[in-house]
Protein backbone atom coordinates (compact mmCIF):
# COMPACT_ATOMS: atom_id res chain seq x y z
CA UNK A 1 0.00 0.00 0.00
CA UNK A 2 1.23 3.49 -0.77
CA UNK A 3 1.98 5.78 2.16
CA UNK A 4 -0.39 8.27 0.50
CA UNK A 5 -3.28 6.29 1.93
CA UNK A 6 -2.58 7.82 5.33
CA UNK A 7 -3.15 11.35 4.11
CA UNK A 8 -6.76 12.04 3.06
CA UNK A 9 -5.85 14.81 0.59
CA UNK A 10 -3.06 12.89 -1.10
CA UNK A 11 -5.18 9.75 -1.04
CA UNK A 12 -7.97 11.52 -2.90
CA UNK A 13 -5.53 13.09 -5.35
CA UNK A 14 -4.18 9.64 -6.02
CA UNK A 15 -7.66 8.26 -6.69
CA UNK A 16 -8.42 11.17 -9.02
CA UNK A 17 -5.23 10.70 -11.00
CA UNK A 18 -5.72 6.94 -11.21
CA UNK A 19 -9.28 7.24 -12.48
CA UNK A 20 -9.55 5.30 -15.69
CA UNK A 21 -12.38 7.50 -16.93
CA UNK A 22 -9.86 10.31 -17.43
CA UNK A 23 -7.03 8.29 -18.92
CA UNK A 24 -8.72 5.43 -20.78
CA UNK A 25 -6.64 4.40 -23.79
CA UNK A 26 -8.05 4.79 -27.25
CA UNK A 27 -8.09 1.29 -28.83
CA UNK A 28 -7.15 2.81 -32.17
CA UNK A 29 -4.07 4.42 -30.61
CA UNK A 30 -3.04 1.09 -29.12
CA UNK A 31 -3.42 -0.63 -32.49
CA UNK A 32 -1.52 2.20 -34.18
CA UNK A 33 1.30 1.81 -31.68
CA UNK A 34 1.70 -1.87 -32.54
CA UNK A 35 1.58 -1.11 -36.24
CA UNK A 36 4.27 1.53 -35.79
CA UNK A 37 6.43 -0.86 -33.80
CA UNK A 38 6.26 -3.53 -36.50
CA UNK A 39 6.83 -1.02 -39.27
CA UNK A 40 9.56 1.10 -37.67
CA UNK A 41 13.01 0.51 -39.18
CA UNK A 42 15.66 -0.68 -36.80
CA UNK A 43 17.78 2.32 -35.78
CA UNK A 44 21.32 2.66 -37.03
CA UNK A 45 24.14 1.33 -34.87
CA UNK A 46 25.09 4.63 -33.29
CA UNK A 47 21.48 5.28 -32.33
CA UNK A 48 21.21 1.86 -30.71
CA UNK A 49 24.46 2.49 -28.86
CA UNK A 50 23.13 5.81 -27.59
CA UNK A 51 19.88 4.22 -26.48
CA UNK A 52 21.79 1.46 -24.73
CA UNK A 53 23.81 4.03 -22.87
CA UNK A 54 20.66 5.86 -21.80
CA UNK A 55 18.66 2.75 -20.96
CA UNK A 56 20.78 0.28 -19.02
CA UNK A 57 18.96 -2.89 -18.07
CA UNK A 58 17.89 -2.77 -14.46
CA UNK A 59 18.69 -5.34 -11.89
CA UNK A 60 15.87 -7.31 -10.34
CA UNK A 61 14.65 -10.71 -9.31
CA UNK A 62 14.70 -13.63 -11.70
CA UNK A 63 11.44 -15.44 -11.37
CA UNK A 64 11.07 -18.95 -10.04
CA UNK A 65 7.66 -19.34 -11.67
CA UNK A 66 8.76 -18.99 -15.28
CA UNK A 67 7.59 -22.39 -16.40
CA UNK A 68 4.19 -22.18 -14.73
CA UNK A 69 3.56 -18.65 -15.94
CA UNK A 70 4.58 -19.54 -19.49
CA UNK A 71 2.07 -22.38 -19.43
CA UNK A 72 -0.58 -20.01 -18.16
CA UNK A 73 0.16 -17.41 -20.83
CA UNK A 74 0.08 -20.08 -23.50
CA UNK A 75 -3.28 -21.25 -22.20
CA UNK A 76 -4.76 -17.77 -22.09
CA UNK A 77 -3.51 -16.68 -25.50
CA UNK A 78 -4.65 -19.68 -27.41
CA UNK A 79 -7.85 -18.92 -29.22
CA UNK A 80 -10.15 -19.50 -32.07
CA UNK A 81 -8.89 -16.45 -33.91
CA UNK A 82 -5.92 -17.16 -36.10
CA UNK A 83 -4.27 -15.69 -39.10
CA UNK A 84 -4.75 -17.72 -42.20
CA UNK A 85 -1.28 -19.19 -42.03
CA UNK A 86 -2.07 -20.78 -38.73
CA UNK A 87 -5.34 -22.41 -39.72
CA UNK A 88 -6.12 -25.99 -40.25
CA UNK A 89 -4.31 -26.89 -43.49
CA UNK A 90 -7.57 -27.86 -45.14
CA UNK A 91 -9.11 -24.51 -44.39
CA UNK A 92 -6.03 -22.44 -45.10
CA UNK A 93 -5.00 -24.15 -48.32
CA UNK A 94 -7.46 -22.30 -50.51
CA UNK A 95 -10.32 -24.30 -52.01
CA UNK A 96 -13.21 -24.42 -49.65
CA UNK A 97 -14.19 -27.78 -48.30
CA UNK A 98 -17.55 -28.86 -47.06
CA UNK A 99 -16.13 -29.45 -43.58
CA UNK A 100 -14.39 -26.16 -43.08
CA UNK A 101 -14.67 -23.69 -45.93
CA UNK A 102 -12.94 -20.35 -45.83
CA UNK A 103 -15.55 -17.63 -46.21
CA UNK A 104 -13.96 -14.37 -47.25
CA UNK A 105 -15.88 -11.25 -46.37
CA UNK A 106 -15.69 -8.15 -48.50
CA UNK A 107 -14.21 -5.28 -46.60
CA UNK A 108 -14.05 -1.67 -47.62
CA UNK A 109 -11.43 0.48 -46.03
CA UNK A 110 -8.16 2.17 -46.71
CA UNK A 111 -5.81 0.14 -48.85
CA UNK A 112 -3.04 -1.19 -46.68
CA UNK A 113 -1.48 -4.60 -46.54
CA UNK A 114 -4.12 -6.77 -44.95
CA UNK A 115 -3.85 -10.21 -43.47
CA UNK A 116 -6.63 -12.76 -43.89
CA UNK A 117 -7.86 -13.42 -40.36
CA UNK A 118 -10.39 -16.10 -39.63
CA UNK A 119 -13.00 -15.81 -36.93
CA UNK A 120 -14.58 -19.03 -35.71
CA UNK A 121 -17.43 -19.16 -33.23
CA UNK A 122 -19.38 -22.08 -31.90
CA UNK A 123 -23.10 -21.70 -31.27
CA UNK A 124 -25.50 -24.52 -32.00
CA UNK A 125 -28.83 -22.68 -31.81
CA UNK A 126 -28.11 -19.20 -33.16
CA UNK A 127 -30.01 -18.09 -36.25
CA UNK A 128 -27.35 -15.56 -37.17
CA UNK A 129 -23.89 -14.57 -35.95
CA UNK A 130 -21.84 -11.58 -36.99
CA UNK A 131 -18.52 -10.18 -35.88
CA UNK A 132 -18.21 -6.56 -34.81
CA UNK A 133 -15.10 -4.66 -33.89
CA UNK A 134 -12.98 -1.59 -34.29
CA UNK A 135 -12.33 -2.70 -37.88
CA UNK A 136 -15.98 -2.31 -38.95
CA UNK A 137 -17.13 0.47 -36.62
CA UNK A 138 -19.03 -2.12 -34.56
CA UNK A 139 -21.66 -2.46 -37.27
CA UNK A 140 -23.72 -5.52 -36.43
CA UNK A 141 -24.69 -6.24 -40.04
CA UNK A 142 -21.32 -5.65 -41.70
CA UNK A 143 -19.63 -9.03 -41.29
CA UNK A 144 -22.01 -12.00 -40.96
CA UNK A 145 -20.55 -15.42 -40.28
CA UNK A 146 -21.47 -18.48 -42.30
CA UNK A 147 -22.85 -21.51 -40.53
CA UNK A 148 -21.08 -24.79 -41.18
CA UNK A 149 -22.65 -28.25 -40.93
CA UNK A 150 -20.57 -28.99 -37.85
CA UNK A 151 -22.18 -26.18 -35.84
CA UNK A 152 -19.36 -23.70 -36.20
CA UNK A 153 -19.77 -20.21 -37.61
CA UNK A 154 -16.91 -18.69 -39.56
CA UNK A 155 -15.82 -15.73 -41.61
CA UNK A 156 -12.41 -14.62 -42.82
CA UNK A 157 -11.73 -10.91 -42.83
CA UNK A 158 -8.73 -9.10 -44.30
CA UNK A 159 -7.43 -6.95 -41.43
CA UNK A 160 -4.55 -4.50 -41.19
CA UNK A 161 -1.74 -5.60 -38.89
CA UNK A 162 -2.12 -4.53 -35.30
CA UNK A 163 -4.34 -5.06 -32.33
CA UNK A 164 -8.08 -5.31 -32.84
CA UNK A 165 -10.91 -5.50 -30.35
CA UNK A 166 -13.97 -7.47 -31.40
CA UNK A 167 -17.06 -9.34 -30.25
CA UNK A 168 -19.77 -11.53 -31.73
CA UNK A 169 -23.43 -10.55 -32.15
CA UNK A 170 -25.86 -13.45 -31.82
CA UNK A 171 -29.25 -13.11 -33.51
CA UNK A 172 -28.71 -9.41 -33.97
CA UNK A 173 -29.02 -8.52 -30.31
CA UNK A 174 -26.75 -10.41 -27.92
CA UNK A 175 -23.15 -9.17 -27.88
CA UNK A 176 -20.63 -11.65 -26.46
CA UNK A 177 -16.86 -11.83 -26.28
CA UNK A 178 -14.98 -14.71 -27.84
CA UNK A 179 -14.72 -17.32 -25.07
CA UNK A 180 -11.45 -18.64 -26.49
CA UNK A 181 -9.58 -15.36 -26.94
CA UNK A 182 -7.97 -12.88 -24.52
CA UNK A 183 -10.38 -10.37 -23.05
CA UNK A 184 -9.98 -6.71 -23.94
CA UNK A 185 -9.37 -4.43 -21.01
CA UNK A 186 -10.63 -1.44 -22.94
CA UNK A 187 -13.85 -2.69 -24.48
CA UNK A 188 -15.68 0.01 -26.36
CA UNK A 189 -18.68 1.59 -24.71
CA UNK A 190 -18.40 -0.75 -21.75
CA UNK A 191 -19.16 -3.84 -23.83
CA UNK A 192 -17.22 -6.97 -23.29
CA UNK A 193 -14.75 -7.63 -26.07
CA UNK A 194 -11.86 -9.83 -27.12
CA UNK A 195 -8.46 -9.07 -28.61
CA UNK A 196 -6.88 -10.40 -31.78
CA UNK A 197 -3.35 -9.54 -32.79
CA UNK A 198 -2.73 -9.48 -36.53
CA UNK A 199 0.91 -9.63 -37.59
CA UNK A 200 2.35 -8.50 -40.88
CA UNK A 201 4.08 -11.18 -42.88
CA UNK B 1 -13.18 3.94 -7.01
CA UNK B 2 -14.48 1.17 -9.16
CA UNK B 3 -12.91 2.27 -12.42
CA UNK B 4 -9.40 2.52 -11.06
CA UNK B 5 -7.14 0.12 -12.94
CA UNK B 6 -5.00 -2.05 -10.70
CA UNK B 7 -1.25 -1.54 -10.78
CA UNK B 8 -0.54 -5.23 -11.22
CA UNK B 9 2.87 -6.56 -12.07
CA UNK B 10 3.30 -8.24 -15.41
CA UNK B 11 4.22 -11.84 -15.97
CA UNK B 12 8.04 -11.77 -15.87
CA UNK B 13 8.28 -14.30 -18.69
CA UNK B 14 6.59 -11.97 -21.17
CA UNK B 15 9.61 -9.65 -21.73
CA UNK B 16 11.85 -12.68 -22.07
CA UNK B 17 9.60 -14.25 -24.66
CA UNK B 18 9.39 -10.94 -26.50
CA UNK B 19 13.17 -10.69 -26.37
CA UNK B 20 13.36 -14.16 -27.90
CA UNK B 21 11.34 -12.90 -30.85
CA UNK B 22 7.81 -13.83 -29.78
CA UNK B 23 5.71 -11.06 -31.31
CA UNK B 24 2.57 -12.21 -29.56
CA UNK B 25 4.35 -11.77 -26.23
CA UNK B 26 5.39 -8.24 -27.15
CA UNK B 27 1.83 -7.45 -28.24
CA UNK B 28 0.66 -8.68 -24.86
CA UNK B 29 3.19 -6.42 -23.16
CA UNK B 30 1.81 -3.46 -25.07
CA UNK B 31 -1.72 -4.48 -24.22
CA UNK B 32 -0.92 -4.77 -20.52
CA UNK B 33 1.33 -1.74 -20.08
CA UNK B 34 -0.28 0.75 -22.46
CA UNK B 35 -2.94 1.98 -19.98
CA UNK B 36 -0.41 2.69 -17.23
CA UNK B 37 2.07 4.20 -19.66
CA UNK B 38 -0.60 6.48 -21.11
CA UNK B 39 -1.80 7.50 -17.65
CA UNK B 40 1.70 8.51 -16.61
CA UNK B 41 2.41 10.30 -19.89
CA UNK B 42 -0.92 12.11 -19.84
CA UNK B 43 -0.30 13.45 -16.36
CA UNK B 44 3.25 14.39 -17.25
CA UNK B 45 2.71 16.19 -20.54
CA UNK B 46 -0.90 17.29 -20.06
CA UNK B 47 -2.48 16.47 -23.42
CA UNK B 48 -3.47 13.26 -25.10
CA UNK B 49 -1.78 13.84 -28.46
CA UNK B 50 1.69 14.32 -26.98
CA UNK B 51 1.10 11.56 -24.43
CA UNK B 52 0.13 9.00 -27.08
CA UNK B 53 3.14 9.98 -29.15
CA UNK B 54 5.45 9.57 -26.16
CA UNK B 55 3.97 6.17 -25.37
CA UNK B 56 4.26 5.05 -28.98
CA UNK B 57 7.91 6.19 -29.16
CA UNK B 58 8.55 4.34 -25.93
CA UNK B 59 7.26 1.02 -27.21
CA UNK B 60 9.20 1.39 -30.46
CA UNK B 61 12.40 1.96 -28.48
CA UNK B 62 11.60 -0.87 -26.11
CA UNK B 63 11.09 -3.22 -29.06
CA UNK B 64 14.35 -2.24 -30.71
CA UNK B 65 16.30 -2.55 -27.48
CA UNK B 66 14.83 -5.78 -26.15
CA UNK B 67 18.08 -7.51 -27.02
CA UNK B 68 19.80 -5.44 -24.35
CA UNK B 69 17.20 -6.18 -21.69
CA UNK B 70 18.83 -8.36 -19.04
CA UNK B 71 17.09 -11.61 -18.25
CA UNK B 72 17.17 -10.90 -14.52
CA UNK B 73 15.93 -7.32 -14.87
CA UNK B 74 12.43 -6.09 -14.15
CA UNK B 75 10.53 -4.78 -17.12
CA UNK B 76 8.35 -2.06 -15.60
CA UNK B 77 11.13 0.22 -14.29
CA UNK B 78 12.96 -0.22 -17.59
CA UNK B 79 9.90 0.79 -19.58
CA UNK B 80 9.14 3.74 -17.30
CA UNK B 81 12.72 4.94 -17.58
CA UNK B 82 12.34 5.14 -21.35
CA UNK B 83 8.87 6.64 -21.02
CA UNK B 84 10.03 9.29 -18.56
CA UNK B 85 12.74 10.30 -21.02
CA UNK B 86 10.18 10.59 -23.83
CA UNK B 87 7.91 12.68 -21.60
CA UNK B 88 10.75 15.03 -20.71
CA UNK B 89 11.44 15.47 -24.41
CA UNK B 90 7.75 16.12 -25.09
CA UNK B 91 7.56 18.61 -22.22
CA UNK B 92 10.43 20.52 -23.72
CA UNK B 93 8.58 20.92 -27.00
CA UNK B 94 5.03 21.63 -26.09
CA UNK B 95 3.19 24.62 -24.67
CA UNK B 96 -0.38 23.96 -25.81
CA UNK B 97 -1.62 22.63 -22.48
CA UNK B 98 -0.08 25.54 -20.63
CA UNK B 99 -2.13 27.87 -22.77
CA UNK B 100 -5.29 25.93 -21.99
CA UNK B 101 -4.65 26.20 -18.29
CA UNK B 102 -3.83 29.87 -18.50
CA UNK B 103 -7.12 30.56 -20.18
CA UNK B 104 -9.00 28.52 -17.63
CA UNK B 105 -10.26 25.84 -19.96
CA UNK B 106 -10.72 22.29 -18.81
CA UNK B 107 -8.26 19.79 -20.27
CA UNK B 108 -9.96 17.21 -22.43
CA UNK B 109 -8.92 14.43 -20.10
CA UNK B 110 -11.62 15.47 -17.62
CA UNK B 111 -14.78 13.52 -18.32
CA UNK B 112 -18.39 14.34 -17.59
CA UNK B 113 -18.87 14.39 -13.83
CA UNK B 114 -20.98 16.12 -11.26
CA UNK B 115 -19.89 19.68 -10.60
CA UNK B 116 -18.09 19.25 -7.24
CA UNK B 117 -16.19 16.25 -8.55
CA UNK B 118 -15.42 18.07 -11.78
CA UNK B 119 -14.20 21.13 -9.88
CA UNK B 120 -12.02 18.94 -7.70
CA UNK B 121 -10.55 17.11 -10.66
CA UNK B 122 -9.86 20.34 -12.50
CA UNK B 123 -8.15 21.80 -9.45
CA UNK B 124 -6.01 18.69 -9.01
CA UNK B 125 -4.82 18.99 -12.60
CA UNK B 126 -4.15 22.69 -12.20
CA UNK B 127 -2.07 22.19 -9.08
CA UNK B 128 -0.25 19.29 -10.73
CA UNK B 129 0.65 21.58 -13.63
CA UNK B 130 2.25 24.05 -11.24
CA UNK B 131 4.67 21.47 -9.86
CA UNK B 132 8.21 21.43 -11.22
CA UNK B 133 8.54 18.55 -13.67
CA UNK B 134 10.95 16.59 -11.49
CA UNK B 135 8.60 16.81 -8.50
CA UNK B 136 5.58 15.86 -10.59
CA UNK B 137 7.46 12.91 -12.06
CA UNK B 138 8.53 11.62 -8.64
CA UNK B 139 5.06 12.13 -7.18
CA UNK B 140 3.31 10.29 -10.03
CA UNK B 141 5.71 7.36 -9.93
CA UNK B 142 5.41 7.05 -6.15
CA UNK B 143 1.76 7.79 -5.45
CA UNK B 144 -0.03 6.99 -8.72
CA UNK B 145 2.10 4.18 -10.11
CA UNK B 146 2.90 2.80 -6.65
CA UNK B 147 6.59 2.35 -7.40
CA UNK B 148 9.13 1.71 -4.67
CA UNK B 149 11.70 4.44 -4.20
CA UNK B 150 14.41 2.06 -5.35
CA UNK B 151 12.57 1.60 -8.65
CA UNK B 152 11.98 5.34 -9.00
CA UNK B 153 15.70 5.85 -8.48
CA UNK B 154 16.33 3.44 -11.34
CA UNK B 155 13.80 5.26 -13.54
CA UNK B 156 15.04 8.75 -12.85
CA UNK B 157 18.69 8.20 -12.02
CA UNK B 158 18.25 10.31 -8.89
CA UNK B 159 19.31 9.31 -5.37
CA UNK B 160 16.80 8.09 -2.78
CA UNK B 161 17.04 11.02 -0.41
CA UNK B 162 16.58 13.53 -3.22
CA UNK B 163 13.59 11.57 -4.49
CA UNK B 164 11.96 11.50 -1.07
CA UNK B 165 12.42 15.25 -0.84
CA UNK B 166 10.84 15.76 -4.27
CA UNK B 167 7.83 13.66 -3.34
CA UNK B 168 7.47 15.43 0.01
CA UNK B 169 7.56 18.84 -1.61
CA UNK B 170 4.97 17.81 -4.18
CA UNK B 171 2.72 16.46 -1.43
CA UNK B 172 3.14 19.66 0.57
CA UNK B 173 2.03 21.79 -2.37
CA UNK B 174 -0.95 19.56 -3.14
CA UNK B 175 -1.97 19.50 0.51
CA UNK B 176 -1.78 23.26 0.92
CA UNK B 177 -3.67 23.98 -2.31
CA UNK B 178 -6.34 21.31 -1.99
CA UNK B 179 -7.10 20.88 1.71
CA UNK B 180 -9.39 23.88 1.86
CA UNK B 181 -11.30 22.83 -1.22
CA UNK B 182 -11.76 19.35 0.18
CA UNK B 183 -13.07 20.73 3.46
CA UNK B 184 -15.54 23.02 1.68
CA UNK B 185 -17.25 20.13 -0.11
Amino acid sequence: MSDSMQDPVISRVRETLRSESATRPDPVAVARTLQTVWAAPRPVWWRRALDAWRMPALSGLATSAVAAAALLVGFVTRGAVQTRDALDPVAAAGPATEEFPVQFASYEGEETARIATQFVFEHATAQSVSVVGDFNAWEADALPLTRLPNGLWTVTVPLPPGRHVYAYVIDGTLVVADPRAPKAGDADYGREGSVVMVFAR
Amino acid sequence: MSDTPPNTSIDPTLPLRAKAGDRQAFAQLVDLMYPRALRFALHMVGNREDAEEAVQDTFVRVYHNLGRFRDDARFEPWLFRILANRCRTALGKRNRHTQLIQYGELPDRVGAQSDPERDWTEEVYKVLETLPAEQKEAFLLRHVEDMAYEDIAAVTGVGLSALRMRVKRACDVLRVRLTEMMQDE
